[in-house]
């Protein structure tokens, strides 16, 4: 017993740093995704605070950027209203009926945390649940994808980003159709990488990519980005080098997804599975 | 020893607020982020108790990983730099020993022994750092050149801006 006392007293920096050391590797091992997020969303509401208030200094310096984007969007908007189209069919007139129903609603949120030097990046949203955010959204930015809400408190929600290694889409090649899951490979915040678009697809550097709309987070045909370069892979199926389209250092409003459709489309498709 | 508490204390508050606020938000091309929290753990006196350079360490740890909302990373790596500080100082200790009243800057015991210590323990702890955080072995050539570099940058961050806080 003496000996013991001894010997932890001798050695008491030794046991004392496993013992911290094992906690803190406890710690590392233990979070799943699940939990890292609940983590993160804990820590925030500390840190909340302080990232609102750097968010707000660092606004006035993308001013000019966010009108200029704004302005184009607006631009955009206006192409679509009804008012900048003439009528030409003037013999029937059509009211909206059961197949015109709304299944997307949009939100925006404006980004008060955010990374894009990690290998498992989120961001913060100033939106939670008391503004109907809910986990599984879709969160776009004015220039392509962004994320997928992954846990929401009250105020804030927590947005799983494209810059993340556990994040997939599927992604489609606009021109002709064949999609595919798109993954980041944790290195540079610029590319992304898509697989298993067969060799006998004809791309080419430049093409465009959309989301394909499976999977029922992103509506179909949102901006991913165009492809950089590609190669054969194993013979038979491209991998493909993708230049996101969206510059992540520089979110700072989004727009939340909801799919209003989402309920009914899970429901049905739980249906099939026992 | 209240006043050299609340220096610490001072210390260790400004040092966690420069990270997050300034230093989290440089990023160069994706591959360098400098650490400079770490400056805590190096300017501690010789005499610290060892348990407290230990706690102390695991603390501001876990508050930048309560932060940056990543559990257990930066508290492993900076208490096991902490750890291994009284050995690189063994290592590095000039032939009279530190004597009594010392402490570990760069007024004290020169460039040469400042850039030794320094860049061996961050070198330790961004190592540790960057392989915890990726977890895995796949990306080993690219996860040493991230660690590497950014040891680099932030242990030349410490460097200079030791001039600055201890002007002679």
């Amino acid at each position: 017993m003496r000996n013991l006392l001894r010997f932890i007293v001798q050695h008491h920096f030794l046991i004392l740093f496993l013992l911290i050391e094992s906690f803190s590797l406890f710690l590392l091992f233990s979070a799943n995704p699940y939990q890292r997020v609940h983590f993160y969303n804990y820590s925030h509401s500390l840190s909340g605070r302080i990232s609102i208030r750097m968010e707000n200094i660092k606004d006035y310096f993308s001013l000019r950027n966010e009108n200029r984007k704004l302005a184009e969007e607006n631009a955009q908007l206006y192409n679509r209203l009804e008012s900048s189209f003439t009528r030409i069919e003037p013999d029937t007139d059509r009211k909206g009926d059961s197949l015109t129903t709304r299944t997307y609603q949009y939100l925006t949120a404006r980004v008060i945390n955010n990374s894009i030097n990690k290998q498992f990046n989120y961001l913060t949203l100033d939106k939670g649940k008391m503004s109907n955010i809910q986990p599984e959204m879709a969160v776009i930015g004015s220039e392509g994808i962004v994320g997928i809400v992954k846990s929401v408190s009250d105020n804030y929600s927590s947005v799983l980003s494209v810059l993340n290694r556990d994040f997939t889409v599927s992604a489609k090649i606009k021109k002709n159709g064949y999609f595919g899951p798109m993954r980041w490979n944790g290195n540079n915040p610029e590319y992304a990488t898509l697989v298993d678009i067969p060799h006998h697809v004809n791309i080419e550097a430049g093409d465009t990519l959309v989301t394909s709309g499976f999977g029922g987070v992103f509506p179909e045909g949102y901006h991913i980005g165009i492809i950089s370069e590609f190669r054969l892979k194993g013979g038979n199926y491209y991998e493909i080098r993708v230049k996101l389209s969206t510059d992540y250092r520089k979110l700072n409003y989004v727009q939340v997804i909801r799919n209003l459709a989402r309920n009914e489309i899970d429901s049905l498709e739980n249906l099939n599975s026992p | 020893m209240i006043k050299d508490l609340l220096k610490y204390l001072l210390q260790f508050l400004v040092l966690v607020l420069a990270q997050l606020l300034i230093f989290n938000n440089i990023e160069l091309s994706g591959y360098i982020n400098p650490y400079i929290y770490v400056l805590f753990v190096l300017l501690l006196p010789f005499e610290v108790p060892r348990v407290v350079l230990i706690a102390g360490s695991f603390i501001l740890g876990l508050v930048i990983d309560l932060f940056m909302g990543t559990p257990g990373v930066h508290s492993t790596a900076t208490v096991f730099m902490a750890f291994a500080r009284p050995m690189v100082l063994a290592l590095f200790s000039p032939r009279e020993g530190y004597q009594t009243g010392t402490l570990p800057r760069i007024d004290h015991f020169g460039l040469e022994w400042f850039v030794k210590y320094t860049v061996t323990l961050v070198l330790l702890h961004h190592f540790t750092l960057f392989y915890l955080e990726v977890l895995t072995l796949h990306h080993f050539l690219s996860t040493f050149l991230r660690a590497l570099l950014s040891s680099l940058l932030t242990s030349l961050i410490l460097i200079i801006s030791q001039y600055f806080i201890f002007r002679k």
